[in-house]
């Protein structure tokens, strides 16, 4: 008993003693400058008048079914195989900053080597307007990975075949000018020329096409037509938004095309594709709720071409709405559900099965698990739509090696009852893919 | 006389009622008045302020990683709210991006991340505050304060020249902590280190400030250490530039900041 008391009395004698040699120790032991004293990264004395960065990436991928209409027409089983170098420059000149971002791509599915321009742009400010011009990567919106009111230019194909994520934006050729009016930002865009979306096209993807009653990989844009005369081919985007009482509230419309060639009103008679005109309205509104941050926003597609006696050839007007709420389940495990819904307006019109339901729902969950402070990432998307009976799995693995080494892969996974709806078309597409990215 | 009397005797109490009083001065002061002063030192010092900072992060392997970013920071007049923005400048993944925060100690913070190569402003969930920052040990909380409402502080020990505090979450299931204990420096009011401790009682997480210089009238902690004793990696934080009360106007605590980073504030004067 006595022995025991004592141990306990040497135990905080020790504890105590280890205290108050504490602030010794933590100086001497880490609080030096070290081996990387002079490694501070100096802004005041750059080699060159501009900052130069980028990486180089191999990535690869393959279809996990046999996807005969593809692969005959590519002579190739894999839709990605490609080494990409990306150089990134910019700087100030006066009051004028200026980017550059292009890319150098060895493609070994297109057997080409090209060059992509990611950005282009110089910005400025004039009192609380800031300006962008030239080719930019544009977005905005609430949505994850769903999109109703932001009709910038979207890779619809890039995003498929398994290329990093940022790769969905597309460039603009554009102007910008945002104006942050005190209690209200108003951002304008024009584009002088329609920039359509990257959709899966048969290049790569193959997709069902109802003219010839079944999957196949012709290009659609061979048989597309993009509106492509200036100034009056042009697209306009506005938003205002403001935040009051910590929600923000945003207000949008766009002026220009839809995205896809969407109208065969004229091919029957030997034309071609067409993009129809669109504009939309629409709305949002954010804000945390609880622990997680809960998101809404709702748009109408007015499709100003649709003629009722060609339903099923021009495309319908549409109320779109998605909600979503995010949130922390665990720690470190992420958790975001979204509700989406397209209505179509004229649905009574229409006279095909293909034409899907009124009402196309879409459920999606994002689940992001992180591991190592961030170092290792596990993320699974899923779309999936009760109204088409459909699906589409996203799941990856990103591990971060190094500051410039980062290694992922993952895939992408279609199915559904059928082989015409929105992601059931895609089903032979399924792939998976890896990529290596070296940042310097 | 007697009057006389009465006024010794009341000035006799009086000077004993001083002493007692005085004496318990010399004591220490009540938690909540400790705990506030560390947490005016530690997060409040001057009405604003810059840094330049750079975090060494290191997994228990020896791999090491680096960030390098400016901090901002400007108090909300006349009340414990606070805006930051952080911007930072390498590796080259993370050049350009921003992050903004409007501290609410009494509603929950808003906090946002600029992603340049998406041009996209994401809203950060106000739940997910303990987990690692930018890759680092250090947490999002660290950087921008604990709310004093959400634990119960008890003094446990009092040295020479620190007040050892224990603090203890008021909701347990919302951290991953059972308890913290702070040294606070009786000089500075600083917190120089803080150990957290599992539900097992073993501690697991070390927080500490070193090389304590006094910039414009304010004492500064020019290092920060967490140390992760679970997966034996660690997070070094360099400080340099440091500058109280510069007036820098609200405007550049907004959204134009996040794709426009303010030049002339983030620049070293």
């Amino acid at each position: 008993m006595a022995k025991k008391q004592a141990f306990v009395y040497l135990g905080s004698l020790g504890l105590a003693l280890s205290l108050a040699s504490l602030p010794a120790w933590s100086a001497d032991d880490w609080a030096e400058e070290g081996d990387w004293g002079s490694d501070w990264e100096e802004p005041e004395e750059p080699l060159l008048p501009f900052r130069v960065g980028g990486f180089i990436e191999a990535a690869g991928g393959a279809h996990i079914y046999s996807n005969p209409v593809v692969e005959n027409r590519m002579d190739k089983e894999y839709n990605l195989g490609e080494a990409r170098l990306r150089l990134e420059i910019d700087g100030d000149w006066k009051e004028i900053g200026y980017s550059l971002k292009a890319d150098g791509l060895a493609d070994a599915v297109d057997e080409e080597l090209r060059g992509e321009l990611r950005e282009a742009l110089i910005s400025t400010s004039t009192g609380p307007v800031d300006w962008r011009a030239g080719r930019q990567v544009l977005t905005w919106g609430t949505g994850d990975l769903l999109f109703i009111n932001d009709l910038f230019p979207k890779d619809w194909q890039s995003f498929l075949i398994g290329r990093d994520e940022d790769y969905l934006k597309g460039p603009s050729d554009a102007i910008r000018g945002t104006w942050y009016a005190g209690e209200v930002t108003v951002d304008a865009v024009w584009s002088p020329l329609f920039q359509e979306d990257n959709y899966p096209d048969g290049d790569r993807l193959s997709y069902y096409n109802p003219m010839a009653g079944g999957q196949t990989a012709q290009p659609i844009s061979d048989q597309a037509s993009e509106p492509d005369d200036f100034p009056e081919d042009g697209e306009a985007a506005l938003r205002l938004a403001t935040r009051q009482a910590g929600i923000e509230y945003a207000a949008y419309g766009y002026w220009g095309f839809w995205p896809e060639p969407n109208d065969s009103s004229k091919v029957a008679g030997g034309g071609k594709l067409e993009h129809p005109e669109l504009y939309v309205y629409g709305a949002s509104l954010r804000t945390s709720l609880g622990s997680g941050l809960f998101n809404a926003e709702a748009g109408y597609y007015d499709s100003r071409d649709y003629d009722s006696q060609q339903a099923n050839m021009t495309p319908n007007s549409e109320a779109r709405f998605l909600m979503g709420y995010d949130w922390e389940l665990v720690t470190n495990l992420n958790v975001g559900l979204q509700y989406y819904l397209e209505w179509t307006q004229d649905h009574d019109d229409l006279t095909t099965d293909m034409a899907g339901e009124e009402y196309r729902q879409l459920l999606t969950t994002r689940l992001t698990y992180r591991q190592w402070r961030g170092d290792l990432v596990w993320s699974l998307f899923a779309f999936v739509s009760p109204s088409d009976e459909d699906y589409y799995l996203r799941p990856s693995a990103t591990y971060r090696v190094s500051d410039a080494l980062t290694l992922s892969a993952g895939g992408n996974i279609f199915g559904g009852e059928n082989n015409y709806s929105f992601f059931g078309q895609f089903e032979k597409d399924s792939n998976l893919y890896a990529r290596a990215r070296y940042r310097f | 006389m007697k009057m006389n009397f009465l006024k010794t005797a009341t000035g006799l109490l009086g000077g004993a009622t001083l002493m007692l009083s005085s004496s318990l001065i010399m004591a220490a002061p009540p938690v909540q008045e400790i705990i506030e002063k560390a947490n005016q030192a530690s997060y409040y010092a001057g009405q604003d302020g810059r840094a330049e900072a750079r975090m060494k992060i290191e997994d228990k392997n020896g791999r090491t990683q680096t960030r390098q970013f400016t901090v901002l920071r400007k108090d909300v007049e006349g009340s414990d709210q606070q805006n930051y923005l952080v911007v930072f400048s390498r590796p080259s993944e993370y050049r350009d991006t921003v992050f903004l925060v409007h501290k609410k100690p009494q509603a929950g913070d808003d906090r946002w991340l600029y992603l340049p190569d998406l041009d996209l402003v994401r809203r950060i969930a106000p739940g997910d505050k303990r987990t690692s920052f930018v890759g680092a040990h250090v947490y999002y909380e660290d950087i921008s304060g604990r709310n004093l409402n959400q634990d119960e502080h008890q003094l446990v020990e009092e040295t020479d020249d620190q007040y050892v505090l224990k603090s203890t979450p008021k909701n347990p299931g919302e951290v991953e902590f059972a308890s913290f204990q702070t040294w606070i420096d009786k000089e500075t009011w600083l917190p120089m280190r803080i150990e957290y401790t599992d539900d097992e009682g073993e501690v697991y997480r070390i927080m500490e400030n070193a090389g304590v210089e006094v910039v414009d009238g304010y004492p500064t902690p020019m290092m920060m250490r967490v140390q992760d004793l679970e997966s034996g990696g660690q997070t070094i934080v360099q400080f340099r530039g440091a500058s109280y009360d510069l007036g820098i106007p609200d405007s550049v605590f907004t959204e134009r900041s996040l794709r426009n980073p303010p030049s002339d504030w983030l620049e070293r004067r």
